[in-house]
């Protein structure tokens, strides 16, 4: 477990620092899918969630959902490239789901990725968390969740 | 090492320059393409910071994430040469036509030294009302995306993103056709008929009712242009778009500029109903119209009238600001916070009546 700046970033977990997204890699191999506690916190509450469909394939690091918060939109990127296998209707019906539980009831997508083993390399998991997310939060001049 | 210094002390002496673009009237589709085409230059690095101006042919605007059935009143936009389009971009349905400008920023999020969207949004609105405020009207940001003048809004806004790059945009009210945007857009209040129409005055602005004389919409570009370039202490040169940006807009306005695009979000209108109620108090009768997201259990929109007194009379415009996209479950604390937070006379009504109003609104609301 991690906490950076008051943020709970788990250090279990596989991140695209730069697309502020995190992966769990399920034990059949599925990716589950969803904003960090820092995404969420720059965002403000979601209020809005628009999944790609289940059984499309998306490129790494290409929108898999769009999300809406204070009339901001924006996209959540794949941090592999893979097919949709799943979306989160608990989350369609309550968005704000997403920040009151990111790593838990407020996944984004479930993920069946083409090629983990070429392409998770890019991510980072461990130690490496913190200080990779510290460093961000730095460069964005982020004071803390 | 010397240059380097040199470089440093250059760079230290002359403010970065952003782009300033003018893209005239175009048609709705045309200008929803422009908005993702600049946003995705600006985020593969092959544009400039930009602020752009406007301008739109008749249509009805949705939010990204909003469905046309649910908004907007179809038969009367087709009948009237109306153009229904969804935007990039978040927040509510809008009605555009020559009688607004829009404004828009295309952002590396560096460059702001901000993180938090809110933060963002704030300091861009704020920066736009000092613009405004050099026009003669007394502008002011209010949370979360508005820009008002004495309670009433001049002009709204919204964003999206893409990684480091933003598109922040605003539309400044010219002149206000209300009966044509309560026909456009299905706001609770339509039902009120003339009620409706000083319901509406009540809450929008416009620089035709603000100043004696609207000003020509060079100056308007010049006057805001400066205060944003201002702000955020950069320098603008007029430019074109790029041969890279024209291939962006050529390909996303063949998405956008189709059926699929616009209607692609789809929810039907019986999951957004508009519900009413009222109550006497000492000092007047209070009404209430709630626009509810029945899946979501959040109030879209909340509109208040009647002839109750209240001081300042800006209050009630600006608790509906307060209480939009709040969860109704949050709706109690909501309105005590707001009423704690500031000097209010209201003859006989408290907080908790406004509370009890709005869920007697919504008593017959299955809950799901």
């Amino acid at each position: 477990m991690a906490t950076v700046r008051g943020c709970n970033l788990p250090d279990d977990l596989f991140y695209n620092i730069d697309n502020n997204v995190w992966a769990r890699r399920e034990a059949d191999g599925t990716l589950t899918v969803g904003m960090t506690a820092y995404a969420c916190s720059l965002a403000g509450e979601i209020v809005s969630y628009t999944p790609k469909k289940a059984g499309k394939e998306i490129e790494q690091n290409k929108s898999v959902s769009t999300v809406e918060s204070g009339k901001w939109v924006g996209p959540v990127k794949a941090p592999v490239t893979g097919e949709v296998i799943a979306i989160n209707p608990d989350v369609a019906a309550k968005p704000g789901t997403i920040n009151a539980d990111p790593y838990g009831s407020g996944w984004l997508v479930k993920m069946k990725p083409t090629d983990w083993a070429g392409q998770s390399g890019s991510l980072i998991t461990g130690a490496a968390v913190a200080t990779g997310f510290d460093a961000k939060m730095t460069a964005d001049g982020f004071a803390g969740c | 090492m010397a240059v380097v210094a040199v470089e440093l002390i250059v760079t230290s002496h002359f403010p970065p320059v952003w782009r300033l673009l003018d893209t005239g009237v175009r048609r709705a589709a045309e200008n929803m393409a422009l908005n993702r085409a600049l946003l995705e230059a600006r985020q593969s690095d092959v544009a400039p910071n930009t602020i752009r101006f406007l301008g739109f042919e008749p249509s009805a605007l949705l939010g990204f994430h909003q469905s046309a059935e649910q908004e907007l009143d179809l038969d009367y936009c087709a009948a009237n040469g109306v153009t229904v389009q969804r935007r990039i971009t978040g927040g509510g349905a809008i009605y555009m036509d020559a009688d607004q400008l829009g404004w828009e920023l295309y952002v590396d999020r560096r460059a702001l030294g901000l993180a938090e969207m809110s933060q963002i949004a704030e300091k861009i609105c704020t920066a736009a009302a000092t613009g405004l405020q050099q026009l003669g009207v007394n502008a002011q940001f209010r949370p979360r995306n508005d820009i008002e003048v004495e309670g009433r809004k001049l002009s709204g806004t919204g964003g999206a993103f893409d990684g480091e790059a933003l598109m922040y945009q605003g539309t400044l009210l010219l002149r206000f056709d209300v009966e044509k945007m309560l026909r456009v857009l299905r706001i609770p209040a339509e039902k009120l008929a003339d009620k409706a129409i000083a319901s509406a005055r009540d809450r929008v602005t416009s620089l035709a009712v603000l100043l004696d004389v609207v000003p020509e919409r060079v100056a308007i570009i010049a006057t805001l242009s400066k205060a944003l370039a201002n702000a955020f202490g950069v320098s603008l040169q007029a430019g074109e778009l790029n041969a890279a940006e024209i291939g962006l807009y050529e390909a996303a306005l063949k998405e956008i500029d189709h059926p699929d695009w616009v209607y692609g979000v789809s929810k039907p209108a019986t999951d957004r109903p508009t519900v009413t109620a009222q109550r006497k108090f000492a000092g007047g009768t209070l009404r209430v119209n709630v626009a509810y997201d029945l899946p979501q259990q959040r109030l879209r929109q909340v509109w208040f009238s009647g002839d109750v007194f209240i001081s300042p009379r800006r209050t009630l415009m600006d608790l509906e600001s307060r209480l939009r996209d709040v969860l109704i479950g949050r709706m109690p604390v909501t309105v005590e916070d707001f009423f704690a937070e500031r000097q209010v006379d209201a003859l006989g009504i408290t907080p908790q009546n406004i509370v009890e109003l709005i869920q007697a609104a919504l008593v017959d609301v299955p809950v799901i």
